[in-house]
């Protein structure tokens, strides 16, 4: 394993390196710009989007946003210890990171069941479509996420050549998701 | 101290995300409230990106896009929401 550090000041370094930073930033802004949107479309139909806030789960919106700081600890530790070449720990941390973002796909699909089951689909009303497409979009990036850190986990057991920048940059992307639901939630689920 | 920085930091994490149930569940003014949430999320953004992500060893150009990014966005928001 290759654990020598990169330096991080440099611009062209930032942690994850560039390439990840500028796809995370054009995520961002994606994420961004579809909720501002639905914040404008919140002021022609205010009621709807009142009621339709009202028929959310916030207790699991809260629980899913727990689920997924813990997992970002835990990936962060485990990039804390591979830099230290504890391997085994980042191991360990590392599929801890794993357990958070499949209970944070678990209670969606609960979560998910219930609103199909009350016919809350993405025609129902325009909240519905945006609370559909934005988190399924989120749902999408944490599945292609713990994908990522799947491929990292059978490098860790295989002890295979895994080097910093590439657990870095894996470390990163899991952290967008994180990024990504921290706005998700909040504009979701609190505040029409 | 250090060695438990990420700890500590996840700690607080989970405090601002109590604090942003309980204001989303209070009697609060709309627009205080509206404020209050995406201000705690704006901190919990940087925490993550700075402490988590690593962030904070970054070149500035990068700590400035993050906020840069997060004022755009909170407060574009926080200008439509009424």
């Amino acid at each position: 394993m290759d654990t020598s550090t990169i330096n991080s000041k440099n611009i062209a370094y930032p942690p994850g390196g560039i390439l990840l930073w500028i796809i995370i930033f054009l995520e961002l802004f994606t994420f961004g710009a579809a909720l501002v949107a639905m914040a404008l479309y919140s002021n022609d139909e205010p009621e709807i989007f009142h009621q339709s806030k009202l028929l959310l789960n916030t207790t699991f919106g809260a629980i899913n946003t727990i689920f997924l700081l813990t997992s970002g600890f835990f990936m962060a530790k485990s990039v804390e210890n591979f830099k230290e070449n504890k391997i085994e720990k980042a191991t360990f941390f590392l599929k801890l990171t794993m357990v958070g973002g499949v209970l944070f796909l678990l209670l969606k699909s609960v979560e998910y069941y219930f609103k199909l089951q009350a016919g809350l689909t993405i025609g129902y009303n325009t909240f519905f479509s945006f609370y559909w497409m934005l988190t399924l979009f989120h749902v999408i990036h944490v599945v292609v996420g713990l994908v990522i850190l799947l491929f990292n986990y059978v490098g860790f057991k295989r002890k295979s050549t895994l080097n910093l920048e590439d657990f870095e940059a894996s470390a990163a992307f899991w952290h967008m998701c994180d990024l990504i639901w921290l706005l998700l939630f909040p504009v979701i689920y609190l505040l029409f | 101290m250090r060695k438990n920085l990420l700890l500590i930091v996840w700690l607080v994490l989970i405090m601002l995300t109590i604090c942003t149930a309980l204001v989303s569940n209070s009697t609060l003014v709309t627009k205080v409230a509206v404020t209050f949430i995406l201000v705690l999320a704006a901190i919990k953004f940087i925490l993550v990106a700075n402490f988590f992500m690593e962030m904070k060893k970054a070149h500035s150009f990068w700590k400035f896009s993050i906020i840069f990014y997060l004022i755009i966005v909170m407060g574009t928001l926080l200008f439509i929401l009424k």
